[in-house]
């Protein structure tokens, strides 16, 4: 009876233990398929250098945005086996058909071949940060860089004013890709200094690939220490010249001596304003950037016409703000 | 029900039942786990098919490619030919691949791709249309564009090829972890199968040889003597078995019946040869009583015989008649010693014994007879009427006045019964005595001569204790003595 028990028992635990074992082998089969949602639209987003933090925080905005948008932007070219130049990542663009290019524009002509042949296409292209101008770019995204450079003018007078230095040497390192932006910010920086016993020189800086900045802001620096003519600030007009003249400042131990009116708010600019080794830096509000650029070719996409200009603005961070401005920024995240 | 049907199975069939069942069950258990590994295998192997038709993909293209190349180069129908069957598969190939804007990475290249390809065919399609125009110009701009597509494409495949083995190997590598943990459940499943097979067949075999053990048993009990305690045992199946167990009961039934017969027999025979010593015990002491209250008979009836002849020549004819019946009472005594007689034959000594009575005491006994002719020839025990016959006269009308004194024989027939009575018209006996001489109390030395007492005894003894006596009295009014005699055991 104990055994017919036993038998019972086994036969069951058997059957349950076959049960579970195909139970087991049917689920291993089963690849999770990732829950994903599908969008009526895709733009491509075509930044001039799809590493620097900068692009990764817009396409992050634009990304966002386009969601809450119902429609979806890619990083063209990024996640590929070779690294595309611009121009052939606007060609991928055209030839996968998105339905609309978010460009950093630039002056050069093959650029603006590829947004007349977008168009021809017609794929609607919005240039973002710096214009295409006599492109048929539908729409363009920009900052407002004349107000930028009377800023930095006003932080340049405010510098002079607080260390009583006169005449101010100041530095402006300019961007080689970047088109007439910089020509503005220039100008307005000049126009805000005018009669204030401040002295400016610019230098251009190769940014056209990832690892010439460094070098090329060193250069420059030791030129002009060579020349006994270390400047009183440096003004970058890029994130990643920011980062590599804080660096060269550190590495010549020039902190108090130079200081840096710096571009974005990347984490090493934020801690070196803390350190006191950048006065004060730029950031754009790329909400508002990224919202244009999505509403832009929305618009176009669903009227036909959209306003060629619009702009978004930059905030100032320095030392006193920077804490409240860190706490929006995780706010914002969170 | 189903274990009865497996009882009642013969043994071979059982043997084979104990070994298809097992055997099915591990077959079963093997042919599972060996389809659903199989199973699992298959979907192995079926983890890398996204990479092998994303290689399609990129084969087919790359064949394309060179047939376009070729037929803009020679215009040669064959690269034509490779470029539209290319071109055909590759439509195939494209319907597979994600059309949709999605915000899965892999999704989204597949519709990159898909939608590049269409650019690439729809390009290649013109370049072949510029090259039958021959616009030089313009075909080879669209080759040249087509060269792009075409690395763009590559690079694209080669990179959600990438992403899709990297996928594909974790998925691979998830399969064989799961893999060698259903291998260890395999086994666990074959071990929990094995122990279960083995006490199948435990409790199986037991099933058939427990009633063996059991009849041997019993056997071993039975060699061991007394037979008649053993109990039988209880058939539990109908096999082999179970018809050897029952033919083991009725033969040990049979043995236990033999021994009761034999027992019985014996105790029968011994009952007998008891009874019949004690009836010749009884007779004799009736013989030795009466010979010793008597004179020998022997020398009497010689005696008497000689002084019957004597009487005869002196012409004495009564006294002849009275020495006559003397001698006939004497020589019916000699004669019937220990044998049953016919009824007629103790009428005949009670009339000897009542003539030489009324010669002594002169005719004073009135003795009467009614007797039912038919009953004369009935057997009965010698010498039973007569010693009732003195016991009248001795004790019951012995004090009456001289020709007062009435004994009276009667035989007649009460249903299977021959009844013979003697009463007498005396004081009677008193009941006190009568319930001794019926319970047996009253010693024959108690009464003279031959008693009631030995005629009741030899009767109990005949009949088998039957109540064949009865004795009534009543004060002054005489006794009455019945003997019932069973005509089925008389011998008529």
């Amino acid at each position: 009876m104990v055994l017919a028990g036993i038998v019972l028992v086994l036969f069951f635990a058997t059957m349950a233990g076959l049960f579970y074992y195909r139970e087991t082998i049917n689920k291993i089969g089963e690849v999770k398929e990732e829950a994903y949602n599908e969008y009526p639209r895709l733009y491509a987003y075509i930044a001039d250098d799809p590493e620097s933090q900068l692009s990764g925080r817009i396409y992050k905005e634009i990304s966002e945005y386009a969601v809450q948008n119902n429609c979806f932007v890619e990083m063209t070219g990024q996640g590929l086996s070779t690294s595309y130049s611009k121009a052939d990542r606007i060609n991928i663009a055209i030839s996968s058909k998105v339905d609309g290019i978010i460009i950093e524009g630039d002056d050069s002509e093959e650029t603006k071949n590829l947004i007349n042949k977008a168009t021809r296409k017609g794929i609607p292209v919005v240039t973002v940060l710096s214009d295409s101008a006599g492109s048929s770019r539908k729409s363009f995204v920009g900052l407002n860089n004349y107000s930028l450079g009377t800023e930095y003018g006003n932080e340049l007078a405010a510098i002079g004013k607080e260390t009583n230095t006169y005449p101010l040497n100041v530095l402006i390192l300019l961007d080689r890709d970047d088109g007439n932006s910089d020509d503005i910010i220039h100008s307005a920086i000049q126009q805000a200094v005018l009669g204030k016993s401040i002295i400016l020189y610019s230098e251009v800086v190769d940014t056209s690939t990832p690892f010439t900045a460094q070098e090329d802001v060193m250069n420059i620096l030791d030129d002009l220490s060579k020349k006994r003519q270390m400047p009183d600030v440096i003004i970058c007009l890029n994130d990643r010249t920011t980062e590599s003249a804080i660096q060269c400042i550190v590495e010549k131990n020039l902190v108090g001596k130079t200081t840096i009116l710096g571009y974005y708010d990347s984490d090493t600019i934020k801690k070196a304003i803390d350190r006191g080794s950048v006065y004060a830096t730029f950031a754009i509000e790329t909400k508002t950037l990224a919202s244009h650029c999505i509403k832009a070719l929305n618009e176009y996409n669903n009227t036909g016409f959209v306003s060629e200009y619009s702009a978004a603005s930059y905030i100032l961070i320095n030392r006193s703000n920077i804490s409240q401005y860190d706490q929006e920024g995780d706010e914002n995240e969170g | 029900m189903k274990a009865n049907f497996f009882a009642n199975m013969k043994i071979s069939r059982k043997l084979v039942a104990v070994f298809l069942v097992t055997s099915v069950i591990a077959m079963g258990v093997n042919i599972f786990i060996y389809f659903n590994l199989n199973k699992a295998l298959e979907k192995i192997n079926s983890v890398f098919a996204s990479n092998v038709s994303l290689n399609e993909l990129s084969d087919n293209l790359n064949r394309i490619h060179t047939g376009l190349t070729g037929y803009l180069e020679t215009k040669g129908t064959d690269d034509l030919q490779v470029y539209y069957s290319a071109t055909q598969s590759m439509n195939g190939l494209m319907n597979g691949l994600n059309n949709t804007v999605t915000d899965n990475s892999i999704k989204l290249s597949e519709r990159d791709i898909r939608n590049m390809l269409e650019t690439y065919l729809k390009t290649a399609d013109e370049a072949i249309l510029a090259k039958r125009g021959r616009n030089i110009d313009e075909y080879t701009a669209k080759y040249n564009e087509c060269s792009k597509i075409k690395d763009y494409l590559n690079t694209y495949i080669y990179s959600v090829n990438n992403e899709q083995f990297r996928t594909n190997s974790e998925n691979y590598m998830a399969l064989v972890n799961s893999l060698q943990y259903t291998e260890v459940m395999s086994i666990l499943i074959f071990a929990v199968a094995s122990v279960m097979n083995i006490l199948l067949i435990i409790i199986l075999t037991n099933t058939i040889t427990r009633p063996l053990t059991r009849l041997s048993a019993k056997a071993e009990e039975i060699s061991q003597g007394s037979p008649e305690n053993v109990e039988p045992l209880e058939v539990i199946s109908e096999d082999e078995v179970g018809k050897v167990t029952r033919a083991f009961n009725e033969m040990l039934a049979s043995i236990k019946d033999y021994i009761a017969r034999i027992r019985t027999q014996l105790i029968t025979q011994s009952e007998m040869k008891e009874k019949n010593l004690l009836m010749e015990t009884h007779l004799k002491d009736a013989q030795l009583k009466y010979l010793q209250s008597q004179i020998n008979p022997h020398f009497l009836f010689n005696t008497l015989n000689a002084g019957a002849q004597l009487a005869m020549m002196e012409g004495a004819d009564r006294t002849v008649e009275y020495i006559r019946n003397m001698a006939d009472f004497f020589r019916y005594n000699v004669k019937k010693s220990s044998e049953t007689v016919k009824l007629s034959e103790e009428i005949e000594l009670v009339d000897s014994y009542m003539y030489i009575l009324n010669v002594r005491y002169s005719g004073e006994i009135l003795f009467e007879k009614e007797i039912d002719e038919k009953l004369l020839n009935v057997m009965v025990p010698s010498m039973i009427i007569q010693p009732l016959v003195e016991n009248s006269i001795k004790y019951g009308i012995k004090d009456l006045e001289p020709g007062e004194g009435k004994v009276t024989l009667a035989v007649y027939r009460e249903d299977d019964m021959c009844c013979i009575r003697v009463s007498d018209n005396g004081i009677g006996t008193d009941e006190e005595i009568i319930e001794k001489i019926m319970n047996h109390e009253k010693q024959p030395s108690e009464t003279r001569g031959v008693g009631i007492t030995n005629v009741m005894a030899r009767l109990d003894l005949y009949y088998n204790n039957k109540e064949v006596f009865e004795m009534k009295s009543r004060k002054n009014e005489g006794t009455h003595v019945t003997i019932k005699i069973p005509l089925e055991e008389a011998n008529v």
